[in-house]
């Protein structure tokens, strides 16, 4: 997996290549948690080029949105491949973040 | 070649997600499964691994895991071999999926979604072992 790192506006966008599974995971949970210790408010996670997600990358995205919860940030996350949606609507993540259809329209959540 | 059934001995270790992770693939891409059901499959499988190497545990000794992999009519049949604790994901407790951010827990989350992207699961325990049987039906939509 690749986390690619774009500033735009003050937000950060992580865009993701490859797969978020058990062994990857740890490589994201630590580029988003240097983000938000850098004081980042807006984080926008691209999925466009992730083919692949399990619980190990749900629990990353949960624990990063706690923490920004606490100084009023949030995560937007878009462009995300139906069957990938799916996972995140049988784990009831549909609630906890904003999933839109492009980076663009996930600016115009901050 | 189509291999009717693959079988793999695969050690507690993480690093062994790839092994599992390809030789789905391969034996999906035989049976010409779209890539939505693979998705399902490698998933389920990744969740039920990982639980293996992370909770079924005491020791740190290597204990090796085996699955095997084969196909009958419409349904793709995966068993799962440990000696690990016991542990039924059946009876694992379903994650509160509607609560709000603050409580919400991530445990159990990989059962759940199994238990939705599976047709059908058995567990039994024989002597020292689990012995999990899942089944997926394959049919092309």
């Amino acid at each position: 997996m690749e986390v690619v790192e774009k500033k735009q506006n003050g937000i950060c966008i992580l865009g993701l290549l490859g797969r978020l599974d058990s062994n990857t995971s740890p490589e994201f949970e630590k580029k988003i948690f240097e983000v938000i210790e850098d004081g980042t408010k807006g984080v926008i996670v691209d999925f466009e080029s992730l083919d692949y997600i399990s619980s190990a990358g749900l629990r990353v995205l949960l624990k990063a949105t706690k923490e920004l919860k606490r100084s009023d940030g949030k995560i937007v996350l878009c462009s995300m491949k139906e069957y990938i949606k799916e996972v995140f609507e049988i784990a009831g993540f549909v609630s906890l973040f904003p999933i839109v259809s492009s980076v663009g329209d996930a600016m115009e959540q901050f | 070649m189509r291999a009717d059934r693959v079988s793999l001995e695969l050690k507690n270790s993480l690093s062994e997600l790839s092994t599992l992770g390809s030789s789905l693939e391969q034996f999906g891409e035989a049976l010409g499964l779209s890539s939505k059901i693979l998705f399902e499959i490698s998933l389920s499988m990744e969740e039920l691994f990982s639980n293996i190497i992370s909770y079924g545990y005491a020791d740190n000794a290597v204990h090796w895991i085996k699955v095997a992999i084969s196909h009958e009519d419409e349904m793709l049949i995966i068993r799962l071999e440990d000696d690990g604790i016991p542990f039924d994901p059946l009876k694992a407790e379903e994650p509160d999926c509607e609560c709000p951010i603050e409580q919400r827990k991530i445990g159990n989350l990989g059962i759940h979604l199994t238990k939705k992207f599976m047709d059908d699961m058995v567990y039994e325990r024989q002597g020292n072992r689990n012995i999990l049987t899942v089944k997926k039906k394959i049919t092309a939509t």
